[in-house]
C-alpha cells in the first residue's frame, strides 16, 4: 500500500474548508438523528441539496459526516426517551433506556459515544487494509448464503430471549407476517394490501418501531405507578462513565466492532442486523446475562460499536462496486453520481485522493462527533428534567411527525397507534420485541433469497450445503437455537453433581 | 389468573387464522410457479399458529408470572380510562390531520393532551408548551428540512 496517498488524504481532510463541512455535517446529522423517524437515510436525503455546488471531496465529506452524525444522534433519543430514530439504534434502547431509568443517562450517552468512536476507528482501519478483498468476498454471497445469514440472525435474536423463546418465536413469526404485506417483487401479486395503494410498497418498519417503542412507552408510563414518575428525575448522574463501566465495555466494544464491520460490508445486512447480532452475541458471552435489558453497559456499547463500524463497512460495496448495501448508501450513491463521481473498482485507481480523504475525514469526524456528543450530554440531559406529563405529549407529537415524513400518509398514523397498543401489551405480558422488529426488517429480503435459492438448488439440503459459508451459517443457526437447551442441560447436570456430592 | 394474560396468545392465534384465510384468497402468480407467492406466507402462518398455541398452553399451565404487577396495574379502571382517552385523542388527531392541516391539528392535539394530563390549573404551562412545540416543529420540518406537511384544508 502506498501510504503517501493515505497521508495526503489526511492533510486534505484537515484543510479548513473540509473541516468546516465535517463539523457542519456532524452537527446537522446529530440533530436530524435525534428526531424520531429521521434516521441516516432520511437525513442524507433531506440534506443532499447542501452538497450542490460544493466540490466532490467536500460533498462526500459532508454526506458521510451527516451519515455518521445521524447514527450518533439516533442512539441519543433511544437512550433518553426510548424512541429509536431508525433500525440501527433499536438495540440502544434495550439497555440504554434502562440505564437512564437508573439515573445513568449521562454515563450511557458518553460511553455510547466512546463505543461508536472505537467501533468507527476499528472499521476505518479495516477499510484501509481490507476494502478490496472484502468487497470480493462479499460477492461470494449468493441467495443461499444470504438466506442462511438471515436465518442465523433471526435465530440468534430469538435465542437471546432467554426463558421466553416461545414468545420470541411468536414475535418473530408475527414480524415475518407483516413483512409479507405489499407487492410480491417476483410475481407482481398484491398480497394482503386490502386494496390500499399505500400498502403496495409494504409497511415501513420504522413506523412500527416508533409505534412499539415510543407510543408503547408513553402508554406504559400512564400506569398509576408510572404516572408522574420521571426517569430518575432527581438523580441524573454523572456525565462521565466510571472506570468500572469502561472496564466492562472494552471486550464488547472490541468484539462487536469487527463483527459490525464485516456485516456492514454485506449488502442488505447493515446497521440493524449488526447491532442486534452484536447485542445477542454479547448476551450469550456475558457472565451477567441477568443484567441485560436492565441497564447492562455491555448491552449498550456492543450494538453502538457494531452499528458505527457497519456504517463504514457499508461504504465498501458502494465505493468499490457501486452496490449500495443500505438505504443510506443508496441515497449517497445517487448523490455521488449526481455530482459526477462514479463509484466502482476504478474509483480507487482514478481518484485515490477522494477515497483516502473520505476515510481520513471519517476518522477525524468520529473524534469530532464524540466531542460534540459529550458536550451535548449536559444539554440533552435537560430533556429528562422536563416533567413526564409534558415530555410524553411532545414525544407523541414527534412520533406522529416522524411517521408522516416516512410515507406522507395518515394511514401510517393508524399503524402507529395499533403498533403502540401491541407494543404496550407485549411489554406488559413480557414478549420480546426485538425478534418482531428484526423479522419485519429482513422478512422481505429473506423471502426473495429463499425463492431464488429454491430455483437454483433442487432441495433444501442443497441450500444448507451450497457452500462453506452457507454450511457454517447453517450450523451456527442450529447452535444458537440449541444453545439455551444445552446450557440448561449443563446446569441441570451440574446441580445434580453438586447435590450428589453433598 | 386474570383474563388479560390470554390476550396476546389469543390475539396471535386469531391473527394466524385470519392470515391463513387471506392466504387462501391470494391470486396465483401469472409468471413462473403460480404458487410461489404462497409458500413463504404459508410457512409463517403455520409457525405463528403453532407457537401461539404453545404459548397459550404455557400461559394456562403457569400460575405465577413475572409480570403480575404490570397486569394488575393495567386492569385498573383508571389506567384503562387514561389509555382509552389518549388513544382516542390520537385517532381524532389522525382524522383531523389532513383536513385542518398540521399546525392547527397539532395545536389542538397537544392542548387536549396537556390539559387532560396536567389539568386546568397549569394552563399557562399547557398553553406555552403547545404553542412553542407546535410552531417550532412546524418551522423545523416545513422550513428548515423542507418536508411537506399538510396545510389548512388538506
Amino acid at each position: 500500500m502506498d501510504w503517501s496517498i493515505v497521508i495526503d488524504g489526511f492533510f486534505t481532510a484537515l484543510e479548513p474548508m473540509n473541516m468546516v463541512w465535517l463539523l457542519f455535517g456532524a452537527l446537522l446529522g446529530t440533530i436530524v438523528g435525534i428526531l424520531p423517524g429521521l434516521g441516516p437515510a432520511t437525513g442524507v436525503a433531506v440534506l443532499i441539496p447542501l452538497t450542490f455546488g460544493v466540490n466532490p471531496v467536500s460533498a462526500l465529506i459532508l454526506m458521510s459526516s451527516i451519515y455518521y452524525g445521524a447514527l450518533f444522534g439516533g442512539s441519543r433519543s433511544s437512550i433518553l426517551i426510548n424512541t429509536p430514530g431508525d433500525g440501527s439504534s433499536i438495540a440502544a434502547t434495550f439497555d440504554g433506556y434502562p440505564m437512564t431509568l437508573k439515573g445513568q443517562a449521562g454515563q450511557a450517552m458518553s460511553i455510547a459515544a466512546m463505543a461508536s468512536l472505537f467501533g468507527g476507528i476499528m472499521a476505518i482501519f479495516g477499510f484501509i487494509f481490507l476494502a478490496i478483498p472484502l468487497a470480493q468476498f462479499a460477492l461470494n454471497f449468493g441467495p443461499a448464503e444470504y438466506l442462511m445469514l438471515f436465518l442465523f440472525t433471526l435465530s440468534a435474536v430469538v435465542a437471546l430471549s432467554t426463558g421466553k423463546m416461545i414468545k420470541g418465536f411468536v414475535a418473530m413469526f408475527a414480524g415475518l407476517a407483516i413483512s409479507t404485506i405489499g407487492i410480491d417483487l417476483q410475481s407482481g401479486v398484491h398480497r394482503f394490501t386490502f386494496g390500499v395503494p399505500h400498502f403496495t410498497d409494504g409497511i415501513n418498519f420504522i413506523v412500527i418501531i416508533i409505534g412499539i417503542y415510543a407510543l408503547g412507552e408513553v402508554l406504559y408510563n400512564m400506569f398509576p405507578k408510572k404516572k408522574g414518575q420521571q426517569p430518575s428525575n432527581q438523580h441524573i448522574g454523572s456525565k462521565w462513565f466510571t472506570k468500572e463501566q469502561w472496564k466492562r465495555s472494552m471486550g464488547p466494544i472490541f468484539r462487536s466492532g469487527p463483527l459490525g464491520f464485516f456485516l456492514g460490508v454485506l449488502p442488505g445486512s447493515g446497521g440493524t442486523i449488526s447491532s442486534l447480532l452484536a447485542y445477542s452475541t454479547e448476551k450469550q458471552l456475558s457472565k451477567r446475562k441477568n443484567e441485560f435489558g436492565k441497564g447492562a453497559v455491555e448491552g449498550l456499547v456492543a450494538p453502538e460499536s457494531a452499528n458505527s463500524s457497519a456504517a463504514v463497512g457499508s461504504l465498501i460495496p458502494m465505493l468499490t462496486m457501486g452496490i449500495p448495501g443500505s438505504g443510506t448508501t443508496a441515497v449517497m450513491l445517487g448523490a455521488l453520481v449526481m455530482i459526477g463521481i462514479t463509484p466502482g473498482p476504478l474509483l480507487f485507481e482514478n481518484s485515490p485522493d477522494l477515497v483516502w480523504t473520505l476515510i481520513n475525514s471519517m476518522f477525524i469526524g468520529n473524534i469530532l462527533l464524540v466531542m460534540i456528543n459529550i458536550l451535548m450530554v449536559g444539554m440533552l440531559i435537560k430533556v429528562l428534567r422536563t416533567p413526564a406529563n409534558v415530555l410524553y405529549p411532545i414525544v407523541l407529537v414527534l412520533s406522529f411527525i416522524g411517521a408522516y415524513t416516512l410515507g406522507y400518509s395518515t394511514i401510517d398514523f393508524y399503524l402507529l397507534i395499533i403498533a403502540g397498543l401491541v407494543g404496550l401489551f407485549m411489554r406488559v405480558l413480557d414478549y420480546p420485541v426485538a425478534p418482531l422488529i428484526l423479522a419485519l426488517i429482513i422478512g422481505g429480503e429473506m423471502e426473495q433469497n429463499m425463492r431464488r435459492a429454491s430455483i437454483i438448488y433442487e432441495s433444501p439440503q442443497a441450500i444448507f450445503f451450497a457452500s462453506p459459508i452457507a454450511t457454517t451459517l447453517f450450523f451456527l443457526t442450529l447452535l444458537s437455537l440449541s444453545y439455551p437447551l444445552i446450557l440448561r442441560l449443563f446446569k441441570k447436570r451440574q446441580d445434580t453433581n453438586s447435590n450428589a456430592s453433598m | 389468573m386474570h383474563v388479560v394474560r390470554f390476550t396476546m396468545p389469543l390475539f396471535f392465534i386469531v391473527l394466524s387464522v385470519a392470515y391463513g384465510m387471506l392466504i387462501i384468497q391470494l391470486p396465483q402468480a401469472t409468471l413462473g410457479d403460480p404458487m410461489a407467492p404462497f409458500y413463504f406466507p404459508i410457512a409463517i402462518c403455520i409457525g405463528l399458529f403453532l407457537f401461539a398455541v404453545i404459548d397459550l398452553v404455557q400461559v394456562v399451565k403457569k400460575k405465577e408470572h413475572q409480570y403480575e404487577e404490570d397486569v394488575a396495574l393495567l386492569v385498573r379502571k383508571s389506567t384503562i380510562k387514561t389509555i382509552a382517552v389518549i388513544v382516542t385523542m390520537c385517532v381524532v388527531y389522525t382524522l383531523m390531520f389532513e383536513y385542518t392541516g398540521f399546525l392547527l391539528s397539532t395545536i389542538l392535539f397537544l392542548a387536549m393532551l396537556l390539559f387532560y394530563l396536567n389539568g386546568k390549573r397549569k394552563w399557562v404551562m399547557n398553553v406555552l408548551v403547545t404553542g412553542i412545540v407546535s410552531i417550532s416543529a412546524w418551522f423545523i420540518f416545513s422550513y428548515l428540512l423542507e418536508i411537506s406537511l399538510p396545510g389548512f384544508g388538506g
